[in-house]
């Protein structure tokens, strides 16, 4: 069978791995989830977006402290938007949210804005282009497997709404897998998940990197 | 708890990679993290780390209200001097110093030791406690890195389903392998070393 590549986006996590430790702590539950998939992404894009205009004016050995500085600004008003929007949230997800500035897709896109070949790959494909694909695709994963692991663990569903108390969706009295919120549960979880995107990827005649 | 109790807590019960997830899954390109140069640069990095840390989180943000601000202090300050460091280990000559000196600067920036220093400052721990914590916490991550090391060797040599072959097998092997180090908890270890 040929392989098909053409217009096949891998997914970062599922295929590349990127991310996937921390993913696993903080995906005990759709709104902790969510918030670090998003937090994720934002980092991720505007490092994309900010980080090759900052390579042309700063000298080059400050430009990797430079970028991290940069990284780490980004993650703290990450921080604080969360802290504002939901206290709860912000606790639950304790130290990833300053994690966020060392986060593996935010290294990828930096590693990604790192090529000298300007604003395009050798593909052609848009660099940012491509960093916020990743990124959106980091956040649909990180909230499904955060939806995924609370439902069939717990019963429940815990909405991102803002407040000092989360909004909670009770579907079962009691918890009917409660191990898959725990990190051990995530791995096992993770990994039938991505041997799963293996297998509908490799059936659909496409290989996974 | 005894100081025996948070090296036990941290390798174990509060496993780096296992129960916090930070730092990542080996796999092929990184084989040589089972080492003695990796387990030493995984111990003295993050101590430092956590000693950089913890001084600025108690003795200057925390008085002042200004906690959260130590992701920056970190990515400003400690990041460059740890890879001064580094560096200059891996430039000195000395075998084993080299070695340890080149992981430690592939160590430097990422989840792993960041996110250690960060519960040392932030766990509630005092100075030493913290210094022990990390450093244990490191030595467990290398742990752990070696075991997983030795499970994928043998995986690869055993007849799974093609799409389990590689990381969904890794990340299973990790699961269980946190199943069993859950049964040494905090509680558990507290009773047993005071």
């Amino acid at each position: 069978m040929s392989e098909r590549r053409e217009g096949f986006i891998p997914n970062p996590v599922l295929a590349g791995l990127v991310g996937i430790c921390p993913l696993i702590a903080v995906s005990r539950n759709l709104a902790e989830a969510a918030a670090y998939g998003l937090g994720s992404a934002f980092c991720a894009i505007v490092l994309g977006a900010v980080a090759p205009p900052l390579r042309s004016v700063v000298a080059d050995r400050l430009q990797a402290p430079a970028l991290l500085a940069l990284s780490a600004s980004l993650a703290l008003v990450y921080a604080f938007c969360v802290l504002l929007y939901s206290p709860a949230i912000a606790a639950g997800l304790w130290v990833y949210l300053p994690l966020l500035a060392v986060s593996g897709l935010s290294l990828s896109a930096l590693r990604r804005s790192a090529s000298s070949l300007g604003r395009f790959g050798p593909d052609g494909q848009s660099r940012l282009g491509a960093i916020t694909l990743e990124a959106l695709l980091f956040l649909l994963t990180a909230t499904l497997v955060g939806s995924a692991r609370e439902l069939i663990g717990l019963g429940t569903l815990t909405l991102p709404v803002p407040g000092l108390s989360p909004a909670r969706l009770v579907f079962a009295d009691a918890a009917p897998l409660g191990i898959l919120v725990s990190p051990a549960g995530g791995f096992i979880f993770l990994g039938f998940v991505v041997a799963a995107y293996r297998a509908i990827v490799g059936a659909g005649g496409r290989k996974s990197p | 708890m005894s100081y025996i109790g948070i090296v036990v807590t941290s390798v174990f019960a509060s496993n780096a990679l296992l129960t916090y997830g930070l730092g990542s899954i080996p796999n092929r390109d990184r084989g040589r993290l089972g080492s003695l140069p990796s387990a030493i640069a995984l111990t003295v990095v993050n101590a430092l780390a956590a000693l950089f840390l913890w001084v600025v989180h108690s003795l200057v943000l925390f008085p002042l209200g200004l906690s959260s601000l130590d992701v920056l202090f970190f990515a400003l300050f400690a990041v460059p001097a740890l890879k001064f460091l580094s560096r200059a280990a891996s430039s000195s000559g000395k075998a084993l110093l080299s070695r340890v000196g080149e992981d430690a600067d592939d160590l430097v920036v990422g989840s792993l030791v960041f996110g250690l220093a960060l519960i040392a400052s932030r766990g509630g721990y005092a100075l030493p406690e913290a210094l022990i914590a990390s450093s244990a916490a490191g030595l467990g991550y290398w742990l752990v890195s070696l075991l997983l090391e030795s499970i994928r060797e043998r995986l690869e040599l055993s007849d799974l389903p093609e799409p389990f072959k590689g990381a969904p097998a890794m990340l299973i092997s990790a699961g269980l392998m946190a199943l069993a180090f859950m049964g040494m908890d905090s509680a558990f270890v507290k009773g047993l070393t005071g």
